[in-house]
Formats: C-alpha cells, sequence, structure tokens
C-alpha cells in the first residue's frame, strides 16, 4: 500500500500523506488556513470550527485540523465563500459569547480572536456581546482568570490533562452555561493546580494571563529574550520578556528543545529574585562581624586561600562540596571534578538528594 | 404450563402505571381470590401497551376485549359482568371520540388495526419480568440460528437484505454498519446500544425495554456473532428507571439461561452485557459522546473520522444501534430479509414505531408500516384532534426535526420523503399541534431545548444556538426587527455546515421549516406584534381580544357586566366596533375558540354576553359629526364593510355617500342571514346610527349601471369597493338550469326581499357552510316539508359553525354526509330529484381534510322537487371597468401586505370584504372596513402632505380589577331557545338572550387574562 494519495486542494494537484491532516497538508504548502482551538503541541479537538474548509462530497464543512486525508482524488477548497461565511459566523458568535473590551484587555494585540476578527475583516458586530458573569479569579498571584474572555477553545484543559496530566480542569455545565472549571468550580488557589502555568502558555485569549504582569507592559513594548532557566539541570528554555531592561514575566520557549514550552511553577512565576533590591550582586566578605562588598578576585582569592590552608591543616577529607540542584550538568561535573581533583576528597554531593 | 380460562392483561407500562395500573392490579387479585377464581383467571402485568393516553389499560383474553382508563373500584364488575356472566362492561369500552361508536375488541379500533406489530409484537401480551415468556413467543430463536447456524458474513446478509436502517434518527443502514466493523482489525470488538432517547415527547425506546427487554439482548446478541464482538453495553438513561430495572433482570434471566455469557448454545461463542446508566444528558445519544461517557469521560463528541466501526469504545472497532434497531433484528434472523423487505417503501423497509404526542386524541406507541402517511397516524390511528379543533402541523424528528405542515398530511413516513420536507424521521417522536400553537414559539422551545443541551464544545452550536434563542425570544416578546428572519436563516445555515456533531448540525431545522411554512406567522409577530395563535403572552392582554379580528376589549366589557355597569359597557364594544348587537348575534366568535377558560371546562360565551350588554343597556345617542374635509368618499355597497368603512372616515370629517344596489342596505346582513338569526329591527338600529353621523346613502342604485363609473370616479376623492359575495358558485352538473333549482344566496336573498320565494315540498340543499344551513332551515320554515343536506365530506369537515349545524338537526333537517349530486333531474323543466354518489375519504387536502373520492356504483336518486347549491360565492364583478385587475377566483385584487392591504392597484380606488376575500365573516368584513378607513384617509393625508391622523382623546372607561382567587369549574350558562314547535312556519328570533342572572353567572367566570398579577 502507498502512502500517499494524490489530491487537490484550491485547485493544486498534489501529494499528501495518508493520515495527515488537512492542515498540515496546507500548512505544508504554505496555503494559510486560521485555526483557533488547534495547537500544535495538543492533541486535537476541532472544536472552534474556524479552520473548517469544504471537501467535495462531504456532507457538511470538515475541520481541516482533524480531518485525515485518506482519499485518493479528494478535493479541497480552503477559502470558498461558504468556507468563509462559516469561518466569520464563528468568529463573530465568539466575540459576542464573552466580555471582549479589548482596551480593557491584558491580552490586547497578543490574542489570537483579536487577530482573527482582523483577518477575517469583522467590521462591526452583529450579535449584542454579553458577558458570561463569572466572577474573577485573582485568588493567587501566578494566574489570574478571567473567564469571561474565555472562548473555550479547550486548549488549558488539553494541557492541563493531557501534557501536564495534572488533571486539574475541565469543562463544566452545558450549553450557553458552559465553562472551563476546577473540580466543584473552586478558584485555582482552592484546587489541585500546582501553578505550572500550562494553561497560560496555551490560551490564546485573555481569559488566563499572568497574575503579575498584569499591566507590566504591553506586548508591542515587550522584548524576548531567550535563555535556559536557572532552577534545575533540565535545562527548560524560556523567554525573558523585557520591558526597558526588567523582566516581567517568563514564558515558556515552544520551540526549547528539552521543554516545548512547558515550565514548571518555579520556572515560570520565580523570577523576582532577578530584580529583588535584597538580591547579591557582588561577593561580600566578612570582617569584625561586619560583611563588606568585595571584588570577585578578591572573594576568590580569599575563598581558594582558606581552602587550601584548612586542606594543608588538616587534610583533604575534613573539606566536603554541596552543590545545587539548580547548577547545570556541566558545572556539576566541574564539581565534583574539582572536590576529587583540586581538593582531594570524595566528600561531594548534591542538594538533589536531601 | 397450566390453562387457565380467562387472562386478565394489566398494562404495567410507565404510562399506566403513573395512571395507577399498580392498584387496579391489587384490586383484581383480590377480587379473584375473594371468588375463589385463581385457577381460572391469570391475571398478568405487561409492558406498555401503547394506548397511554386513557390507561390504565385492561385487556381480556380470549375475547381481545379492551377496557380503558380502569379504576381499582371497576376490578369487581369487570370480574363479575364479564368473567362470570359474560358481559362486557360498556362504560370501560374504547368509544370513538368523533363518531362517538363503542369498540370493545382491541383489533376493532383503529389505533391498534391499523398498526403492523413487529419491533412491539410481543407488547401487552408477556411479562416483561419472565425470559419464559419471550421464550413463549419464540424468542431466541434468532439467536440460536445466528448462533449455530449463520456465519457472520451470512448474518450481515441477511440484515442487509432486510434494508433495516438506523432507527435512531441516522437512517444508516444497519447492515452496512455491522459489516464495516466486521472487516475492522482488531481482537477486542463492542457491541453498543443506544437507549439514551432524550427527545422531549419521544418514548418508544422506553417502552421498548420496558416491554419487550429480551428482544433487544438478542438483538445485541447476534450483532456481537456478525461483527466478533464479546462485550457489549447498554447505554440507558437513569431517568428510565423501570427500564433499568427490567433490562438488569433480563440480563441475569438471560445469563441463568446460558444466552449470555461463555459458550453460548454450546456454539463456542461468548458474549455479555452490561448496562452502562447515563446521566441524561441529550448530546449522549450521539455516538462518539456516548462512548465518551462509557469510557467515563465526559460525554462530548469528537469529530469523525475515525468513526467507530473502526475506532469506536476505548478505540476499539464497535457497532452502535439504538433500541429499536436492535429490536428488529431476531425476527429479521428468523423470518428472513426478505420477509422484513416485504412492507415498506422503496427506500424504507419494514415498520417503523412512533411516539405519538401532543395534541391528538390517542396518544400513545404505534408501529406502522414504513410508508403509512403522516395523516393516517395522527388522524386515523391518532384519532384526530381534540375539541374539535383543527390541525396545525406535527413535529418529526424532536429538536433535530422539523414541522410538517397540513399540506403535506399525505407525506409517507419514508426517509427521503420526510427529508424532502425538511423534517427527519429522527428516532420517531410525533408530536401534533393543534391550531392553538405558535409555530415561532415552537421553534424558540426546541432552540432552548438545544442551546440548553449543547455540550459546549464547538463555536456554531455552542453560541450560534445561543444567539438563534436570543434573537426567538425577541421575536416571541415583541422586540423582533426587520432582518430577523434573514437572519435567523443564514445562523441557521452556517450552524448545520459547520458544527461538530448532528446535535448542532440539526439543531437549526425546527427554526428553518417553521419559517418555510410559517414565514407569516414570524412575520406577524416581527411586523404587526402579533401572536396569531395567541401564545406568546407579552404581544397580547387577553387571547380572546387578540383573536378578534377588531381586537375588542372582551375581558373588560364582560368585566363591566359583572360590575353591572351595562352603560358603559356598551361603550367598550361601540369603541372598536360599529355593529355590537349585530355581532352579539351572528358573529363566528373565533375569541371563545382560543378563551383560556376553554381549557378548563367551556370558553366564557363571549357572544350571548355581548348581546345581553346590547339588549339591555341603553343605547348612546349619536349626533351627526360636521364635515370637515373636502375630500368625498363614496363606498359602493351598503354591507357590514362598506358601512364600518363609511362610518370610520365620517367620524373624521370626511363626507360619505354610500351607493347600494338592493333597496335596503346591510348587503349580506340582510340578505343573507336569516331573520331568525338577526331580527331586522337590530339591524335597522345599528344603520340608523351611521345614518345619524351624516353618512349619505342611495339605495336601489347599481354603479356602472344606475350611475357611470367614471363618474363617481371623477366625484370622489376616494372609492371604496366593499361589494360583497352576491352570487352562488354553480354547481356544474347536469340539470342545473332546471326551474327548482336555486343558489343558496339567491334563494335567501328572494325570502329576505319579501317577494315570496316559492318553496318546495322536498327540498335538497348542497352544501356544508353557513350558508348551506341557512338556507335548509329557512326552507324549513317556508313550509318544505322534508329537508334534507347533501355533504360531500364528514361533520367534522364542515365549514359551518356546529352550534349552527345542531339547530338545523334539531329542526328536522336532515343532513347526508359523503355524498355529492351528480346531476338534477327533470321532467318537463322542473326537478323531480337528484342523482347522488356516495363518497370515500382518500388522501388529504391542502386544508388538511382528506379529499372525497367517489364509490363505484354507490348511485342513488333523491325524489326532490327543489334543490339549492350552496356551495360556495363569488362576488359579482362585472360593473368594474378594466383597469380595475381580478384575481381568478374573480374577486378584486389589491397590493396586499405592506403596500396597504384594501389599495387597488388603481389610484384612489380601495376595496375590502367579501369582494376581496371570498365569503368571509361579518366580523372580518367590519375589520376590511376599519382597515380601510385607516387606509384611504392615510392616502389623502399623504397625498396633501398633512401629518397623520391623530385619535381624539377616549373617553376613559375604568375597568374593575376583581378576580376570583379560586375557578370551579362551571360549564357555559345555556342559551334559552324558542322550542322547535314555535320555530316552524317563523322567523321569529331563536335564540332568546340571557336573562340577567345568566350573564351575571356567566361573567363571573371570566378569567380576566388581561389583568396583570
Ligand atoms: S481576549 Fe482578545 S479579543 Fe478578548 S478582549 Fe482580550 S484582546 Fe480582546
Ligand atoms: S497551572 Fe498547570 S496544573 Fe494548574 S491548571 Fe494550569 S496547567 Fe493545570
Ligand atoms: S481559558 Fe483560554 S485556553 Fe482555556 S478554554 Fe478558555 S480560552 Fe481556551
Ligand atoms: S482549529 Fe480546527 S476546529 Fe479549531
Amino acid at each position: 500500500m502507498s502512502n500517499t494519495v494524490t489530491v487537490t486542494i484550491d485547485g493544486r494537484e498534489v501529494k499528501a500523506h495518508k493520515g495527515e491532516t488537512i492542515l498540515e497538508l496546507a500548512t505544508r504548502l504554505g496555503i494559510h488556513i486560521p485555526t483557533l482551538c488547534y495547537h500544535p503541541r495538543l492533541p486535537l479537538a476541532g472544536a472552534c470550527r474556524v479552520c473548517v474548509v469544504e471537501v467535495e462530497r462531504a456532507r457538511a464543512l470538515v475541520a481541516s485540523c482533524v480531518f485525515p486525508i485518506e482519499q485518493e482524488g479528494m478535493v479541497i477548497k480552503t477559502n470558498t465563500e461558504r468556507v468563509l461565511a462559516a469561518r466569520r459566523m464563528a468568529v463573530e458568535l465568539l466575540l459576542a459569547s464573552g466580555d471582549h473590551n479589548c482596551l480593557l484587555c491584558e491580552s490586547n494585540g497578543h490574542c489570537e480572536l483579536q487577530d482573527l476578527v482582523y483577518e477575517l475583516k469583522i467590521e462591526r458586530p452583529r450579535f449584542p456581546a454579553e458577558s458570561p458573569g463569572h466572577s474573577i479569579d485573582d485568588s493567587n498571584p501566578m494566574i489570574f482568570r478571567d473567564l469571561n474572555k474565555c472562548i473555550l477553545c479547550g486548549r488549558c484543559v488539553r494541557a492541563c490533562n493531557e501534557v501536564q496530566v495534572n488533571q486539574v480542569i475541565d469543562f463544566g455545565y452545558r450549553g450557553g452555561r458552559t465553562k472551563i472549571v476546577t473540580a466543584e468550580d473552586r478558584s485555582y488557589a482552592e484546587s489541585t493546580c500546582v501553578f505550572c502555568g500550562e494553561c497560560v502558555q496555551v490560551c490564546p485569549v485573555g481569559a488566563l494571563v499572568e497574575n503579575k504582569a498584569r499591566f507590566a507592559g504591553r506586548p508591542w513594548a515587550i522584548k524576548k529574550v531567550p535563555t535556559t532557566c536557572t532552577y534545575c539541570g533540565t535545562g527548560c528554555t524560556i523567554d525573558l520578556n523585557i520591558v526597558d531592561g526588567t523582566v516581567v514575566k517568563i514564558t515558556g520557549n515552544e520551540d526549547g528543545v528539552t521543554n516545548q514550552g512547558s515550565l514548571c511553577v518555579k520556572g515560570r512565576f520565580g523570577y523576582e529574585f532577578i530584580h529583588h533590591p535584597d538580591r547579591l550582586a557582588t561577593p561580600l566578605i566578612k570582617e569584625n562581624g561586619q560583611f563588606r562588598e568585595a571584588t570577585w578576585d578578591e572573594a576568590l582569592d580569599l575563598t581558594a586561600e582558606k581552602l587550601g590552608q584548612i586542606k594543608a591543616d588538616h587534610g583533604p577529607d575534613t573539606i566536603g562540596g554541596l552543590s545545587s540542584a539548580r547548577c547545570t550538568n556541566e558545572e556539576n561535573y566541574l564539581m565534583q571534578k574539582f572536590m576529587r581533583a583540586v581538593i582531594g576528597t570524595n566528600n561531594v554531593d548534591h542538594c538533589a538528594r536531601l | 404450563m397450566k390453562i387457565f380460562r380467562s387472562h386478565i392483561l394489566v398494562c404495567g407500562g410507565t404510562g399506566c402505571h403513573s395512571s395507577g395500573s399498580a392498584e387496579v392490579i391489587k384490586a383484581f387479585a383480590f377480587e379473584v381470590e375473594k371468588r375463589e377464581l385463581k385457577d381460572e383467571v391469570q391475571i398478568v402485568e405487561t409492558g406498555c401497551n401503547g394506548f397511554c393516553a386513557l390507561g390504565p389499560i385492561v385487556v381480556v383474553y380470549p375475547e381481545g376485549i379492551i377496557y380503558m382508563q380502569v379504576a381499582p373500584e371497576d376490578a369487581a364488575e369487570i370480574i363479575e359482568e364479564h368473567i362470570l356472566k359474560g358481559r362486557p362492561v360498556e362504560r370501560l369500552l374504547y368509544r370513538e371520540p368523533v363518531t362517538e361508536e363503542v369498540i370493545p375488541y382491541m383489533n376493532d379500533i383503529p389505533f391498534f388495526g391499523l398498526q403492523e406489530l413487529r419491533v412491539l409484537h410481543n407488547r401487552g401480551l408477556i411479562d416483561a419480568e419472565r425470559i419464559d415468556e419471550y421464550i413463549a413467543r419464540d424468542g431466541y430463536q434468532g439467536a440460536a440460528k445466528a448462533l449455530l447456524e449463520m456465519t457472520p458474513e451470512g448474518i450481515i446478509e441477511e440484515v442487509k437484505k432486510s434494508g433495516l436502517r438506523g432507527r435512531g434518527g441516522g437512517g444508516f443502514p444497519t447492515g452496512m454498519k455491522w459489516q464495516f466493523a466486521s472487516q475492522s482489525m482488531g481482537e477486542v470488538k463492542y457491541v453498543l446500544c443506544n437507549a439514551d432517547e432524550g427527545d422531549p415527547g419521544a418514548f418508544m425506546d422506553r417502552s421498548v425495554l420496558e416491554a419487550d427487554p429480551h428482544a433487544v439482548l438478542e438483538g445485541m446478541l447476534i450483532a456481537a456473532k456478525a461483527i466478533g464482538a464479546h462485550q457489549g453495553y447498554i447505554y440507558c438513561r437513569a431517568e428510565y428507571p423501570l427500564a433499568v430495572h427490567r433490562l438488569n433482570i433480563a440480563i441475569n434471566q438471560a445469563r441463568e439461561y446460558g444466552l449470555l455469557g461463555d459458550d453460548i448454545f454450546g456454539s463456542g461463542f461468548s458474549f455479555d452485557l452490561e448496562v452502562y446508566q447515563g446521566a441524561g444528558a441529550f448530546v449522549c445519544g450521539e455516538e462518539t459522546a456516548l462512548m465518551a461517557s462509557i469510557e467515563g469521560r465526559r460525554g462530548m463528541p469528537r469529530p469523525r473520522p475515525p468513526f467507530p466501526a473502526h475506532q469506536g469504545l476505548w478505540r476499539r472497532p464497535t457497532v452502535l444501534n439504538n433500541v429499536e434497531s436492535y429490536a428488529n433484528i431476531p425476527q429479521i434472523i428468523v423470518q428472513g430479509g426478505d420477509w422484513y423487505a416485504s412492507i415498506g417503501t422503496e427506500t424504507s423497509k419494514g415498520t417503523k414505531v412512533f411516539a405519538l404526542t401532543g395534541d391528538v386524541n390517542n396518544i400513545g406507541l404505534v408501529e406502522v408500516p414504513m410508508g403509512t402517511t403522516i395523516g393516517t397516524i395522527i388522524f386515523d390511528i391518532g384519532g384526530g384532534i381534540p375539541k374539535g379543533k383543527r390541525f396545525k402541523a406535527a413535529q418529526l424528528g424532536g429538536p433535530s426535526g422539523g414541522c410538517i405542515p397540513v399540506q403535506h398530511l399525505n407525506t409517507p413516513t419514508d426517509y427521503e420523503a420526510i427529508t424532502q420536507i425538511g423534517a427527519i424521521m429522527g428516532s420517531g417522536g410525533l408530536i401534533v399541534m393543534d391550531e392553538d400553537t405558535c409555530m415561532v414559539d415552537v421553534a424558540r422551545f426546541f432552540m432552548d431545548f438545544c442551546q440548553d443541551e449543547s455540550c459546549g464544545k464547538c463555536v456554531p452550536c455552542r453560541v450560534g444556538t445561543k444567539k438563534m434563542l436570543d434573537i426567538l425570544t425577541d421575536i416571541c416578546e415583541g422586540r423582533g426587527k426587520e432582518g430577523d428572519i434573514e437572519l435567523l436563516e443564514e445562523m441557521a445555515a452556517v450552524i448545520k455546515d459547520s458544527a461538530l456533531c448532528g446535535l448542532g448540525q440539526t439543531a437549526p431545522n425546527p427554526v428553518l421549516s417553521t419559517i418555510r411554512y410559517f414565514r407569516d406567522e414570524y412575520e406577524a409577530h416581527i411586523r404587526d406584534k402579533r401572536c396569531p395563535a395567541s401564545v406568546c403572552s407579552a404581544l397580547f392582554t387577553s387571547p380572546c381580544q387578540n383573536t378578534c379580528p377588531v381586537e375588542m376589549d372582551v375581558p373588560a366589557y364582560i368585566a363591566l357586566i359583572r360590575a353591572n355597569r351595562l352603560d358603559d359597557a356598551y361603550k367598550v364594544l361601540l369603541k372598536t366596533n360599529p355593529f355590537p348587537s349585530i355581532c352579539g348575534r351572528v358573529c363566528d366568535h373565533q375569541c371563545q375558540g382560543k378563551c383560556r377558560r376553554g381549557q378548563l371546562d367551556e370558553p366564557i360565551a363571549i357572544k350571548h354576553l355581548k348581546r345581553y350588554i346590547t339588549d339591555n343597556a341603553s343605547r348612546p345617542t349619536v349626533e351627526s359629526i360636521p364635515v370637515t374635509r373636502r375630500e368625498r368618499i363614496a363606498v359602493v355597497g351598503g354591507g357590514p364593510a362598506g358601512l364600518t368603512a363609511a362610518r370610520d372616515l365620517a367620524r373624521r370629517g370626511y363626507s360619505v355617500t354610500v351607493f347600494e344596489e338592493l333597496p335596503h342596505l346591510g348587503g349580506m346582513l340582510r340578505y343573507g342571514i336569516p331573520e331568525y338569526r338577526l331580527p331586522r329591527a337590530v339591524l335597522e338600529r345599528e344603520i340608523d346610527d351611521i345614518r345619524a353621523l351624516g353618512v349619505q346613502f342611495r339605495t336601489n342604485t347599481r354603479v356602472g349601471k344606475d350611475i357611470p363609473f367614471k363618474d363617481i370616479r371623477k366625484e370622489y376623492a376616494a372609492l371604496y369597493l366593499a361589494v360583497g359575495a352576491h352570487q352562488s358558485q354553480r354547481l356544474r352538473i347536469d340539470g342545473e338550469d332546471l326551474k327548482g333549482v336555486y343558489g343558496g344566496v339567491e334563494f335567501l336573498r328572494q325570502i329576505n326581499l319579501g317577494n315570496g320565494a316559492e318553496v318546495g315540498k322536498r327540498v335538497a340543499v348542497v352544501g356544508g357552510g353557513n350558508s348551506a344551513i341557512d338556507a335548509a332551515r329557512s326552507a324549513l320554515r317556508k313550509g318544505a316539508q322534508e329537508v334534507v343536506l347533501l355533504y360531500r365530506r364528514t361533520r367534522q369537515d364542515m365549514p359551518a359553525q356546529s352550534d349552527e349545524v345542531a339547530a338545523a338537526e334539531h329542526e328536522g333537517v336532515t343532513i347526508h354526509f359523503l355524498v355529492a349530486p351528480l346531476e338534477v333531474i327533470g321532467v318537463k323543466g322542473r326537478v323531480v330529484g337528484v342523482r347522488c354518489q356516495r363518497m370515500r375519504l382518500g388522501a388529504f387536502d391542502a386544508s388538511g381534510r382528506r379529499r372525497p373520492e367517489p364509490i363505484e356504483g354507490s348511485e342513488f336518486v333523491l325524489d326532490v322537487d327543489m334543490v339549492i347549491a350552496a356551495i360556495g360565492q363569488v362576488p359579482d364583478v362585472s360593473f368594474l371597468p378594466k383597469d380595475i385587475p381580478v384575481t381568478k377566483w374573480n374577486t378584486i385584487e389589491v397590493k396586499g401586505n405592506g403596500n396597504g392591504r384594501t389599495q387597488t392597484p388603481a389610484e384612489g380606488i380601495f376595496a375590502g370584504g367579501d369582494a376581496v376575500t371570498g365569503p368571509a365573516t361579518v366580523i372580518w368584513a367590519i375589520a376590511a372596513g376599519k382597515e380601510a378607513a385607516d387606509e384611504i384617509d392615510a392616502a389623502i393625508r399623504q397625498r396633501n402632505d398633512e401629518p397623520p391622523f391623530q385619535r381624539p382623546e377616549e373617553e376613559r372607561i375604568d375597568i374593575p380589577q376583581v378576580i376570583d382567587e379560586e375557578v370551579q369549574e362551571q360549564p357555559q350558562a345555556r342559551m334559552l331557545e324558542l322550542e322547535g314547535s314555535e320555530r316552524v312556519g317563523s322567523f321569529a328570533e331563536v335564540e332568546l338572550g340571557y336573562t340577567e342572572e345568566e350573564a351575571l353567572r356567566e361573567s363571573l367566570r371570566c378569567l380576566r387574562c388581561d389583568m396583570e398579577l
């Protein structure tokens, strides 16, 4: 059995891999299909219906993000009037289904719904907008949740349940009252949430935002600097979101090899130390019971001198080394090398074992 | 097995259970015990018998006599009279709702007789909790055959041959579905049964599960063998406790008998089953959501493909069918696919079970051969619409389906035919709706249901249905705007096209189909803020006022009668109606049909109360109104429409002249309606009031003959043509021109002109409308010895008012139904008889009545010397100049809706009343006259660039706000009438009017729907 089929998409006859979705094929060919509930890292849902396309002989439009190409000779059209009408209606409806006053929204300028409204040239709302009237969840310093802006794409649910497997949130209620809920519909703080923020990372709109970063800077003012998280040896790639030289939030870098955008609560939310006034910026040396600022050379010289002294006076085994889980593998390697080869002792350990 | 002399089968289905069948069983057991009949009579509790509306149902075998609405107290009588003495208890027998005929035998009742029981073949016959009884009726034979003698391919072949299609709604061929699953790779496969019936009004699955659970088990077992599955689940809603209970009993008994479990029948094949109770979410009827729910996840659909046949429950190949589909399988295997396919239509084979509910006499479960028409189900099996109301539409397919209006009653129950008219077969919920149903409200109801049950996953369904519901609610509450219908249509199209699962894709169907067939009703809500069916309560104060064509304030004047303020009551009447004393006698009182009191006992006698006021109040004097406008207006025709228009225009300061061809004014009021219904003095009084306003009358003046049309056209600023419909329609049969053949209106006119019409001894009147009745009763009074009325349809189809029909019969008119004249026979130019033919009822016509069809060889001759043809009237439009067009029905053409309903295409010429609509009623003519006055005035003002007419401040009449806390059942106060003997040869008024005491009593019955609590 051959693994390719020939299909026609927007009039182009192309080879497609059997089983790939229409969206995958289109993306490969550079044909743009708008999406909303789709997220490359998440299981497919086919829920928002923004990515619908026309497939000849199908009873209705199909969601390109989930529809697998199996049939030889399939004819796909991605931008007919019928398709555009459905897309536009879906976005118009979403716009009317919540409290989308972009001026008052943290995600303004960084919002997939906003982008779609623009892309689909929706000039004025046809349906009266109605806020669902959910109360705002400001229960914790990490995640700020305003479900009145939630478009129920379900990305957060899939992220929490299938990527992080924390199983904290799911769809609750039915019909117009449908809502993303924690067990018994409580606040995040009262739930089993571990605040990894995976949900925030994937939320396309302003429903889930980093609480501490609210009002800290507009998306267009933010400069993203990719770096490696300093908390542990996993080496997640993070983006420092910097405004005027200040790190205002941290987001997972979706291209990060180790983490693909996922982070843990520390990596994502534990960044306040960066600009903390108590943070040590230079080494300190204690003299007569008082710390004084010193240079690195001065401090390293003093440490080398003291370690050498102890080793000479009392032998190398009186010295022990303990390294930090926040160090990288390489640093830990150097640490044990240093203890064994330079100090001459096996007294070396690592905080992760404690 | 023990032999009993008699079996008493008491229905124990959910319907009968709730009407008290458990107590009935106890009572029978007690009686049998008491009379020591235990060895002779066995009492059996059966599953649903289908005739739920008249439960508890009891059937006595071997006779097959069926009792309805049996109470525990009746048990003794049935045992004593029927079982011991062999005399069926007549008062508990079935009575045909229309003909009142008593029918003792179950199979003679059309409800049962027209059905073909396959799925339900055990209904009412076996005790569902005893597997032996199922086996005794050939149960598990199909399974034995399938497991021992057939290959999976063979089974699938047989099912394919049967043509069985999924009975859950989709209609996908069952055999094909099985084939896909059987060809899917995999060791582990599943067979699922969808018993999550959730449509409002549907209870097919429940009844089957309760009455015959083993049939479903057996069907699933056969399916399992066909696809190679060893485990099955029945997904049943937890709201069906009795079904779940019986299923569990059935499963346990089947296991005990080795019919489930390992190595069934020693065939080496194993299969077991479990019941899974769903929480009753409608969406769990969708297959992928159902499977998610069994897997323990939230019942939310997922996109397909992959289809369940490849990846279903736990991603294994799965077959899912509904209860009814499975229940068909055992018989298909035993009797063969060809047997099954021997009934039905080209594409839809076998039978279909319908749950018949709503406004229909026989509510219950019916199973009919596919192809049976909707009309047959509703009218023959269902016994028609209760309380003599008219059928409006039937909703088929629940919230995913559509409505079937009156013009489609002949549609066969066939998947494709049903889809074509905008409904779906669905699982078979058939909700009948009568004329008191508002179709916008129906659409709103189903949309509310769907939006409530939406799983919330996809946008078109979750948000789209909500927004559609908002629009529908706005329309129902008077906030509808132009463009709403089009927006609904646009949204419906997109939602159908882009929603994820069937729930969303079909949710717009009820809206689309109600718009398709009842667009005018949507428009009435949006443009006129009117709910014609008097349902959307935000749009009216009381249903009677809403129904009245001139919106008479009924509750107000009834309240004033109660307060004994009759003079004020009269003023209220005159506000909207210039002819209250006439209407108090001859109005067809459509208001009473919508009176809410009618749902409790009987409607208020609104017409009689109106007459009471006009008979007893002092009449306000009418002052002439000065002419303040220079435009003169001519009204052609002095009937109710013309007189009303003249009055309203005069009151606005116009000089109005009415031209009337006949010697007196009144039109049909004088020349059509006989004096015994409307005394002339009463008529004169109200016409005099109009004369007193200053309106000029020119009688004996036929426009176009006595005065040229173009002259009046020149002289008057506007013309109102209200010439009525004064020509009888011809019978179009031989002998019609013989001496002694009259048209109905012509005959009545002769009498009323006082020209001493000649009346025969034996008179035949042809027709079923009010003028036929009037002609018949008049002929009797004029000395005919015998009057027969020939009507080609049946009594319930008669357009005449039923009280008029009753009065005619009371006076001695004989009515022959289902008879049509073929020829008037004459000798020497004079009538000596009519040759007639008997008719039978055929298919339904566009009016929802069955079309009469001649019966070959049924001809007979009636000896009569006079024939009156009263089958309809047409306007005489011969006087009209060419530029005023007429329709093909010879009525005057008006521009219609939105562009002036009374404006003809000719400038300055307006028309209304019967001349435009064809024969209608007095009150519609009055309404037409009012409308014409408004439009004529508005047109003149517009031409002059004047501001629109401002209604002068009306005298405020304070209406007492009294309401009775408790309503006691009490029928209408009867109207006293002349004795039959006093009516002979006399045109004295028949109805004598209410006494003060009667009127007061009647007024107290009013529920005061106008009051806000
Ligand atoms: S979530 Fe997006 S569309 Fe909604 S208010 Fe925020 S920026 Fe605007
Ligand atoms: S923060 Fe992490 S654990 Fe908490 S809800 Fe979001 S994804 Fe789940
Ligand atoms: S919170 Fe965000 S990610 Fe979650 S469903 Fe709502 S919009 Fe989607
Ligand atoms: S992106 Fe495909 S359905 Fe949402």
